[in-house]
């Protein structure tokens, strides 16, 4: 495995923990306030330090294990890779913020028209990494 | 088995004969080792210039490590 796969299958595992972790926390504080809450700082900080944390710390590890393939720039193939689930990966994003938009349109709620984009950029964070790494085992 | 590119080649066969691994060969043409075992595996169709680079390290001609399959 690349060190290029290799941070594709951290960076999806990240995302999807933290994401997972941020969503749940803002469900349970909607449900005691009995309202969607608004984006709040300190879980959005505590979201993005985490995500810093575990792939700079992921990635040194991944590093120290295979310290040569670390410092390999992106062949042709990977390029490829890269070029094709950023591609694809982005309609997850236009969808998701198409959809953020009509429904601001129809609702006026800007606290759902936050969580839906930003669920899309995530959603689709994950989904370019998740394309990376089928492209890698499949063909290209 | 998923389907295999077009593109068809004797890499393997050829690096074997030259006695190179995966990771010296591409060390040779600048690719990573994954890449040089997609190449052969029929899963990656390598660019012109590295598919001419590959021959040059087998000191061959490009048609006779890659070729159409139909």
């Amino acid at each position: 495995m690349s060190f290029h796969e290799k941070s594709a299958w951290l960076m999806s595992i990240v995302l999807t923990v933290c994401g997972l972790s941020y969503f749940q926390k803002v469900y349970s504080f909607s449900l005691a306030a009995g309202e969607l809450i608004g984006p709040s700082l300190p879980l959005l900080s505590r979201f993005t330090i985490g995500i810093v944390v575990a792939a700079i710390i992921g990635h040194i590890i991944i590093a120290v294990t295979s310290p040569k393939e670390a410092e390999q720039e992106p062949d042709e193939r990977e390029k490829s890779i890269f070029d094709k689930a950023g591609n694809l990966s982005g309609y997850v994003l236009g969808f998701g913020a198409i959809t953020g938009v009509l429904h601001f349109a129809m609702q006026g709620n800007g606290n759902v028209l936050f969580y839906i984009v930003f669920g899309s950029l995530l959603a689709s964070q994950i989904c370019e990494y998740i394309l990376q790494i089928m492209y890698y085992r499949g063909r290209i | 088995m998923a389907k295999l590119l077009p593109i068809a080649n004797n890499v393997r066969e050829l690096r074997e004969q030259h006695g190179l691994t995966q990771g010296e060969l591409g060390e040779k043409v600048k690719v990573t080792r994954q890449t040089v075992a997609a190449i052969e595996q029929r899963r990656y169709s390598p660019s012109l210039e590295t598919a001419f680079r590959i021959a040059d390290v087998f000191g061959t001609g490009i048609e006779k490590v890659f070729y159409w399959e139909r």
